[in-house]
Parts: structure tokens; sequence; C-alpha cells
């Protein structure tokens, strides 16, 4: 087993691949009641075609399996639900799915060991039938619905189709009522057995626990199952440029709502270059800061002019085929926040970055990192979602040290740039 | 785990909770008083403003400077309805000396000063707030007002408690109102604010890894000094026993919505405050997991909805019911829920179903201690309705209770309200 420590957070996390391929980290925390488990696959909605181990033609699927698989990997031969079954043993369970991974999950005090059986045993256990397909296209044809009210999720979504012209990140994780009904019980067992193998997953342990003893019952509960190869994933080609500068949805909203993306080349996370993808993240995050941060110039100019009133979110996202940032939030004139944004971005590549200023941000994002690793749920899904991404996540600590004027201003001129800028607005 | 309490002065509280657990030290200040509708907005108002600037920092730029200094001590407040009280809450989290790079620079003591500094110490020109900062904030709090549509669930629930309580305290905004937004000025509103605060509940809990200096640094702090003493005005929250509604109110709102939500109030009528504990465990069982009456009959059974959820406001003695459903839907999900009120009623649950619903609770309340906030809005509500139940207590409390006593509780509730939201 390998163990990781990190000096600054005081934290370390014990690192097994075992041999049917299942990666396993364990991170433990003394005195912590809550403990946590999660149990992810490398597969999510950007996942639709692919060829599988052994097969010679490429295998493409509606939109929106990896999700509908989420759901319905709960449901148990013997007519009983996991989520049931694990509400029942008092424990708090959830599944999610992102465009690259899914995930599995429970957090409890009590009847870990319980709940860890019933986890481990329903992801191993798909159970799909005509009738239960049929049933769930049903709710998440609401799910669906419902997110078409969410206008935050609209902004995102549209700011996507602006961004890419091909790359399945813009569409919708859930699917469409469309797609998803052409869902059926053998699609959703290829592409179980597919991706749902130990080798294509990780699973991920935080609490007060023995990290050898808790390897022990996790290989007591793997049912036997072999290693199956490597997976082709094939995603479509996807141009440098964008598609279009703006993008406007109508919807009831108070005060429209606006994204501004960047879109940024991607480059595949390999051994090699792992310390510069998260170099670079760390910089694109002292940038934004910079730019559009509490502290920053522009930002109190927009609150003191009545532009904009709270805080914009600054993101930077990223994974195998792509990376944005995003800067998300209110405003009556989101056009003016955008051209605003702009010219400051130009303005501090003209001027270039204050010393002062810069050590200031460091030290807040060296804070934000720290305060990363007081909850095991954090922690947790942090090392999963960054281990798929090929990222351990201390590497963020060690980084940020080695930082300087100079990189970052190199990063302002390579991903800021004005030809890569989209502006997606929901208003009235 | 222990929460040790201080009167610093009449009025005035120091809580000081100790513990080595966390990679942060945190700050909290709750200023308690009665929600009136003539203050509300004021109150949201100054939250608002004394975030703007202080003596020491005079503008949202410094405090924001200030704050990253501390490795980025994160600053907060928000705004709470507890029973018939408006709390102004203010928190500062900092990063524990034991996760500097350098060591020696006690960033606590130096958050604890600022926190003080923002809420006791404003920025005022003229005795008056800065008539600018002022103007900008009630913007923005009409923003914020205007604002409670863009979460149609969440303004769907804000809207059934609103009829429920109609001219009554636990009925009003916790951000104000628009309309009262015109009166107020940087001058009346800092006379508003010298007022309330010598007349406010003070709260001040600080957690982490803290010492007698930690205490006494807090008392002869210049802003906690000027203080005087006081009997705050706030009311202590009690569940309330209420009258049997006897005919249920039914409300429709027209918006622009792909989705309907449904939201049902319940008025749960105890005469002992105890049975709340029983209440809880009822809301489990009717709306409050995933395995309860509604998530299974409405979402899982009748695909009705993806969201079937009940939740209990403790001090108010509700539960309140919220589904998103199709439209058209509506008469076929209301009578289903009724169902389900119905089979409550008749006792129609296991007590196998009891025993994980207490199992959920109780490992809910075991988790408290591993957050901060969670633990100091323990102490807190503890603190405002005058209780002293250990988190032992509380688990032995949700154990004793029966499928009798369910049952018993579950005959006093009526439906008060039925509230849709539709296209």
């Amino acid at each position: 087993m390998q163990i990781i420590e990190n000096l600054k957070v005081k934290e370390k996390v014990y690192q097994e691949k075992l041999d049917n391929g299942l990666t396993v980290l364990i991170i433990p925390k003394k005195g912590v009641e809550k403990k946590y488990m999660i149990w992810g696959t490398n597969y999510g909605s950007n996942d639709s075609t692919f060829i599988v181990p052994g097969e010679e033609k490429e295998t493409a699927v509606p939109n929106g399996v990896a999700h509908f698989l989420e759901h319905k990997l709960f449901e148990q031969e013997n007519g009983t639900n996991s989520l049931d079954t694990l509400t029942a043993l008092g424990v708090d369970a959830n599944a999610y799915t992102t465009n690259d991974h899914t995930a599995y999950l429970f957090e409890c005090t009590g009847n870990f060991y319980e709940a860890m059986d019933e986890l481990m045993d329903y992801v191993q256990h798909p159970y799909f039938t005509d009738e239960n397909v049929e049933k769930e296209k049903g709710i998440i044809g609401q799910e669906i619905m419902m997110y078409n009210d969410y206008p935050d999720w609209r902004v995102y979504l549209n700011a996507m189709q602006a961004m890419y012209h091909n790359n399945p990140i813009k569409i919708d994780i859930t699917g469409t009522i469309e797609t998803i009904s052409k869902i059926d019980k053998e699609i959703l067992y290829k592409c179980y057995n597919t991706f749902y193998n130990p080798s294509n997953m990780a699973l991920v342990v935080a609490g007060d626990f023995d990290p050898e003893q808790m390897i022990k019952e996790i290989q007591k509960r793997l049912i036997d199952k072999k290693s199956n190869g490597k997976i082709t994933r094939i995603y479509p080609e996807e141009p440098d440029n964008i598609v279009q500068a703006t993008i406007e949805e109508k919807l009831e909203v108070s005060q429209p709502i606006y994204t501004i993306g960047i879109k940024d080349k991607v480059k595949e996370c390999s051994f090699e270059n792992k310390n510069e993808i998260v170099k670079k993240h760390i910089a694109i995050e002292i940038l934004l800061k910079l730019i559009l941060g509490r502290s920053s110039n522009l930002y109190q100019q927009l609150y003191n002019e009545g532009i904009i009133s709270a805080q914009p979110s600054l993101d930077y996202e990223f994974g195998k085929t792509y990376a944005h940032i995003l800067i998300t939030g209110q405003s009556e004139k989101p056009e003016q926040v955008y051209e605003r944004f702009k010219k400051e971005v130009k303005n501090l590549e003209s001027e270039g970055i204050n010393e002062e200023d810069f050590n200031r941000i460091k030290k807040t994002i060296y804070g934000a990192y720290i305060k990363e690793y007081d909850d095991v749920e954090d922690m947790a899904k942090m090392f999963l979602s960054d281990y798929f991404k090929g990222i351990n996540s201390f590497d963020y600590l060690e980084e940020i040290e080695g930082i300087n004027v100079e990189y970052v201003e190199q990063m302002l001129k390579d991903v800021f740039k004005e030809e890569k800028m989209v502006l997606s607005i929901v208003k009235n | 785990m222990e929460n040790i309490k201080k009167e610093i002065k009449k009025g005035i509280n120091l809580h000081m909770i100790k513990t080595d657990k966390f990679k942060t030290n945190l700050t909290a200040v709750f200023l308690t008083t009665e929600l009136k509708r003539e203050n509300v907005t004021k109150n949201a108002l100054i939250s608002s403003i004394l975030r703007r600037g202080s003596q020491s920092m005079n503008s949202q730029e410094e405090i924001s400077k200030q704050m990253e200094e501390m490795y980025g001590a994160s600053f907060d407040c928000g705004l709470d309805k507890i029973g018939d009280n408006q709390i102004l809450k203010f928190y500062i989290e900092v990063i524990n000396d034991n996760f500097l790079p350098q060591k020696n620079e006690n960033i606590l003591q130096n958050s604890i000063e600022k926190i003080l500094d923002i809420i006791f110490n404003p920025y005022i020109e003229n005795d008056s707030f800065k008539q600018e900062y002022v103007e900008q904030e009630k913007n923005n709090i009409r923003k914020i007002i205007e604002g409670k549509i863009d979460n149609k669930a969440r303004y769907a629930m804000d809207r059934c408690i609103e009829e429920m309580y109609k001219n009554q305290p636990y009925g009003l905004y916790k951000y104000g109102y628009t309309e009262d937004l015109e009166q107020i000025n940087g001058k009346n509103l800092y006379e508003y604010y010298k007022e309330f605060i010598q007349e406010c509940k003070i709260d001040i809990f600080v957690s982490g890894i803290i010492n007698e200096k930690t205490e006494k640094f807090i008392e002869d702090n210049e802003n906690i000094k000027k203080l005087q003493e006081r009997n705050p005005k706030y009311i202590i929250p009690k569940v309330e026993v209420k009258e049997k509604s006897s005919q249920e109110k039914v409300i429709t709102d027209s918006m622009e919505v792909a989705q309907g939500k449904l939201i049902m109030g319940l008025d749960v009528s105890l005469e002992n405050p105890d049975l709340r504990y029983v209440t809880l465990i009822y809301n489990g069982l009717l709306g409050g997991s995933a395995t309860s009456k509604l998530f299974q009959n409405v979402r899982e059974k009748a695909n009705l909805a993806y969201v079937a959820s009940s939740s209990y406001i403790r001090y108010k003695g509700n539960i309140l019911i919220n589904c998103g459903i199709d439209i058209e839907n509506y008469e076929k999900a209301l009578d289903l829920i009724k169902q389900q009120i119905e089979e409550m009623k008749q006792g129609q649950f296991s007590e196998e179903e009891i025993q994980n619903i207490k199992q959920g609770i109780i490992d809910t309340i075991k988790t408290i201690k591993d957050e901060q906030d969670t633990q100091i809005s323990y102490y807190f509500s503890q603190e405002l309705s005058q209780e002293d139940v250990s988190i032992d207590e509380y688990i032995d409390r949700i154990q004793q209770v029966t499928k009798d006593d369910i049952i018993k509780v579950a005959n006093e509730v009526t439906i008060n309200t039925i509230y849709f939201l539709k296209d």
C-alpha cells in the first residue's frame, strides 16, 4: 500500500490498486464520528460512443444512459430498493452523475459495515427489466422538467452550447425526454458491463478507520470479476474556436443571470504533465480572483455602481476532453459586466500583476485548500474526482508555493483570449 | 465537546466551544430581535450595511483585503427567522495556527477583533451611515426581495407560510418589503441601529483551539466594553398549542413554470412541548426520508414527482409538504398525499420503519460535533429557547418514542393550507 502524506495540512492518504484493477483510497480521520464511502466509475454523460473491450466496432448509445444507470442500479431483484435499504439503516445515501464520472455514496455514524454491504452489493448486481426501465422514464422525465425550471442550469448549459461544436459536454447530463425514450435494458447492461468493471473504478473511504483493515473489508465484499482491459472512448473532434459569442434564453427571473465562458485548450492529463495541469488550475484561480475577486478594483467598481450585488462564482472546469473558465452571477446589465471584464483582462495584461495583490491572493487560496480537509465528505469527493482526472488532491498544496507572477502572467496571455469568450444570458 | 457559557454583561453572552478537531477556528456573533413588520426591512438592511465598512476598515475593499491577508478568512453574514425572532448572523472563519506556513501570526485574535469592529463600530459620517452605501444596499435588498421568484420551489414554500401566518410575525419575509425602502436613509437607519444594538440579544460563539486568553481578549475588547447591559427584546420560541383549523385554505398562484409546485402546510397541535420529538419521527415517516410514505407512494409507485418530501418547522408546530408535479396531475397528487396523511392516522407504518427513522435522526444528531457551524447552531437554538438538552438526552428522548405516541400525534395533524404554483 502506498502512503501519501502531506505535512502542510497534516493528513495522510493510503492508496492501493487491487488485483482486479480497482483503486482504493483511504483517508483516515481520527476522532471523527462521520464516516463516508464513495464508489465511482470513470464513466459519465460524455461517454456515449466507445469500443467495448474485445469488440472491434464502435458502440453508440442514446444520451442520458450514465444517469439512467445511476437511477436503476438501486433496484434489486428481490423487489427492494437499495436506497430504501440504506436509508432504513439510518445512513445518508445518494448517487450522482457528472460529465465524466458516476458515483454511489453514503455517509453515516453507525451501521457503517451494514451500509457498506449494501452499497458494494448493489453496485455489483444490476437488475434491469423491461418493466422497471419503462417506469424509471417517468421519474427521470420529471427530473428533466425540474432542471428546465432552474435558470442557473439553463445559463450553464447554454454557455456550453456557445463554446462547443461537438463535445458532449454540451449535452444535458440527464439526456432529453426524447433520448431517454430510446433506452432499454440491453443498452443498460451493455454500458454497465463495459464501464462498471473494477479496473475502471475507484473507491474512496474517509473516517476513523485502520487502513489495512479497511482494505480487507473491501476485498471481502468484492465479487469475482476480472479486469476487462482498456475501453476505447470516442469523442468527436472539437475545433479550438467557439460556436457563437453570445446566447440568450427567456425564462422568468427577477434579474438576468449570466455566465461568461472562456474556452481553453485541453491537454490530456498524464503522469508527466499532471503537475502542469495543477499549476495551471491554481494560476487561473489566482487570475480570476485578481480580476473579479472581492478585493479587486473591478468588483468594487461594479458593486458601487450597482451593476452587481454579490460576488460572481469563479470556476475553472476541466476534464479529459474539455476545459473552460466560468464566471456566473446576476446583474441587470450583464453586457456591461462582460465588457468591463474584457477591458480589465487587457489592463492586467498591459500593466502586469501587482506583487502585493498576488501574494495576498495566494495566501487566500492556500487557506481555502486547507479548509477542504475538515469534512470527510468534501475530502472523499475531492480525492475521487481528482483521481479520475489523474491528479492527487495534495498536489495543489504542494504546487501553490512555487507559483510566481511570471507564470501567472503567461497563463493570462495563454488562456484569457477574447476570441475564446462567450456570454450566456437568461432573462425575462 | 463542551460549551462554556459566560455572561459578559446582562443580555450579552460569550459561548466558548473548545475543540482541536478542526483545521479552522470559527467565531459567530448572533443579534436577536423580535420579528416586527415595522422593523423587518431595517434589520435586513443593517445586516448588509455593516459589511460595507467599519471605523478601522472604511470600505468593503479594505475589509476584503484584510480578510485575504488572514489566509482567506471567510467572513459571512446572513439573516434567519427562528420562531418569532429575526436573527442577524455574522461569521468569521480562519485556519488555525497549526496550518499556517508562518507561525505566530495569531490570526484568531485578529479575526475576532475584525468581526467585532464590523458589527459594533460601523463606518459613520456626520452621525449617519454613508448615504451612498445605504442607497446601494437598498437596491441590493430590493433585488433579493424581487429575486424570491427565481427559486420556484423555495418561493412556493415561502408563499405557503405567508398564507398560513397572514398578519402574524412568522408570515413576514426575513428580507423585508420593497415598499419600506423608500423612507429609509443613512441618518434614520443609523438612529435605528443605535437603538437596536443596545436592545438586541447578543450571543458570541468561538469554536476551535481557544483558551482563557481568548476569553479575556474578547471581554477587554473596546467594542464590547462600550455596550450597555440590557433586557433583550426577543421572544422565547415555544411550541405553540394551536386551534384546529376548521377548513383548509386553498391558494393558487400563476407563474411561468414548467413543473407545478404543490405545497401543503399542516398544523400539528401539541399540548405537551415534549411531543415535538414524536413529531420529528412522524415527519420522518410521512416525508422526511427516502423510505417515507410520500417518497414511496407519490414518487416511486405513482411516478408523479421527482421531489416529494416534508419538513418540520419545530418552533411553529408545522409540517410543510413539498412536491414538484406535472400541472395536470394536481388532483391526483393531492388525493394521494391526503391518503398518506390518513394512513398515518390509522397507524399504517411498521415498528421497523419507526426504528429506521429514529436511527437516521440519531445519526444526524451525533454528527453535530463534526461540524463547527452546526455545533454553534445547536447551542444557539438551546440558548434561545432557554433549554438545556444535551446531545445524549436528545438521543434518549428520540429512543423513547412509541408507535402509540406517533398515532396520537398523527391524529392532531390538520391541513391548514394547500398552495399550488402553476403556469
